[in-house]
């Protein structure tokens, strides 16, 4: 028993040393300019028994200015059934409060910039072997470059140091996956275009229109040239039944990309709101219906009924034109055109 | 039991859409959610009743696997289409996050794996 302990320990000492001398080799995996970096002010919520998934994002959703315990939270991502939280659903919650969630590159220097800019990370670790996984949600608070070494909040400790390659090794398990969360008009430091987009767009089916406008018009000035950041700050405004405004940022849209069905489906349906049922009519019947996702079709295929609902309980004939839209259509235009060089300026 | 399930929200589903022809499309009437204008939208193929019915199918999931009823609309509502579709097909064997491994565990996991491997013999008898 005796011998045996102490070959143990003359092992794991061996091993020690083995490991320290791998470490001198290889290169530092943490480099930041910043050097050391810790967000000491971010809350720590220790963890009950399967809760890290409500603790961690009570974390990251604190330190973005949001006041939610994860008791509070705890209807929103806790899964009784499965004894854990999912991804997904840790994607989602944040919505609800008003925040944007966007999964960062699964790279440890997406993770050291968004430090770097002052906001924590939620990660998803696996501590367990293959065929036998442990999920375990934590947030990363800091990081030391010199050190190589990264600092989290998790499960009961409010600060746990851990060597970027044991993290690294927990992390590559979990498939890497790391979100941010935003508030509206806030980007991560690195965007991805279509990512950021389409985290936007997941947000404005809940957001307030303001927020969903703020989120959009913030991918409006990083991207002036995507098509899909006008027509979220558009859709925000037609949400706000300020008409005017969605107009000229659908039109916006339309003259990057002209074939743009859902610009063109949704500046049909402002004109319709403005009483122009006719412009509606011209600007549906752009629209190639062919190729469209099910959803689109689905959206062209009700506004033209909604269209055509208008025209004939005004028994406008056809070709006849009874309303003043042409004019203000193209008012639109020359306003819409007269701002885009202001917007995509500097900004 | 599940099939029966699906059936009475599918009947449920088709009879608010007959009775109620704008149920199909609340959103926004007409107008089109940035959503489906997205990269992830063209090769997503949800929409209008099909979406409802797998909306309906993973809430009555969420609700089995013991989600407070209270909470089962803001859950499914915060959820894009595509987000849905993930969710729907992998509920029961997507990762759930929520142990606490103690740091002691990890390193007795990190010795097994050495041992197996060979790298060292700290859990044989010695000779």
């Amino acid at each position: 028993m005796n011998v045996r302990r102490r070959a143990g320990v003359a092992s794991l000492a061996a091993c020690l040393v083995v490991a320290m001398g791998g470490c001198a080799t290889q290169p530092a995996l943490v480099e930041s300019p910043l050097g050391h970096v810790e967000l000491v002010d971010t809350p720590f919520h220790p963890q009950r028994r399967y809760q890290c998934g409500p603790a961690s994002l009570a974390t990251v959703l604190g330190a973005s200015g949001v006041a939610v315990t994860p008791g509070g939270l705890e209807p929103l991502v806790y899964l009784p059934g499965r004894k854990g939280s999912l991804q997904v659903e840790m994607q989602a919650a944040p919505r609800s409060y008003g925040r944007l969630s966007y999964r960062i590159e699964p790279e440890l220097p997406a993770v050291v910039s968004e430090l770097d800019a002052g906001r924590p990370v939620l990660v998803l670790h696996n501590y367990g072997l293959p065929g036998w996984p442990r999920w375990h949600y934590a947030v990363v608070i800091g990081h030391n470059a010199q050190a190589d070494q990264l600092i989290l909040r998790s499960g009961m400790e409010r600060r746990e140091v851990w060597s970027a390659r044991n993290f690294m090794r927990a992390w590559d398990n979990g498939d890497r996956w790391a979100l941010v969360v935003l508030q509206p008009g806030e980007l991560p430091k690195a965007p991805d275009k279509d990512r950021y987009l389409e985290a936007a767009a997941a947000f404005e089916n809940v957001a307030a229109p303001h927020d969903a406008w703020l989120a959009f018009d913030a991918a409006a000035r990083a991207w002036p040239a995507a098509p899909v950041a006008w027509i979220g700050r558009g859709t925000a405004k037609y949400r706000e039944r300020n008409f005017h405004a969605a107009a000229a940022d659908y039109e916006v849209a339309l003259r990057l990309e002209p074939g743009h069905a859902g610009a063109r489906n949704n500046l049909a349906m402002t004109l319709l709101e403005q009483g122009c049922a006719r412009a509606a009519r011209q600007q549906l019947d752009m629209i190639d219906v062919a190729g469209l996702n099910e959803a689109m079709r689905e959206a062209v295929i009700d506004s033209s009924r909604q269209v055509d609902a208008k025209l004939g309980l005004d028994k406008v004939p056809y070709g006849i034109s009874t309303e003043n839209c042409i004019g203000s259509s193209t008012h639109h235009e020359s306003q819409s055109q007269g701002s885009v060089s202001t917007r995509t300026a500097p900004l | 039991m599940k099939s029966t399930h699906l059936r009475s929200t599918f009947v449920g589903i088709l009879a608010l859409a007959i009775v109620n022809p704008g149920f199909v499309n609340t959103a926004q009437a007409g107008i089109a959610g940035t959503e489906a204008m997205v990269s992830t939208a063209r090769d997503l193929h949800i929409a209008g009743l099909q979406g409802q019915l797998e909306r309906a199918d993973v809430r009555s999931e969420l609700a089995r696997l013991g989600v407070d009823p209270a909470a089962l609309d803001a859950r499914i509502a915060n959820l894009s289409d595509s987000e849905l579709a993930t969710l729907s097909k992998r509920l029961h064997d997507a990762p759930a996050g929520g142990n606490v491994v103690a740091v002691i565990g990890v390193v007795f996991i990190v010795l097994i794996i050495l041992e197996v491997v060979g790298v060292i013999d700290i859990f044989k008898k010695n000779p």
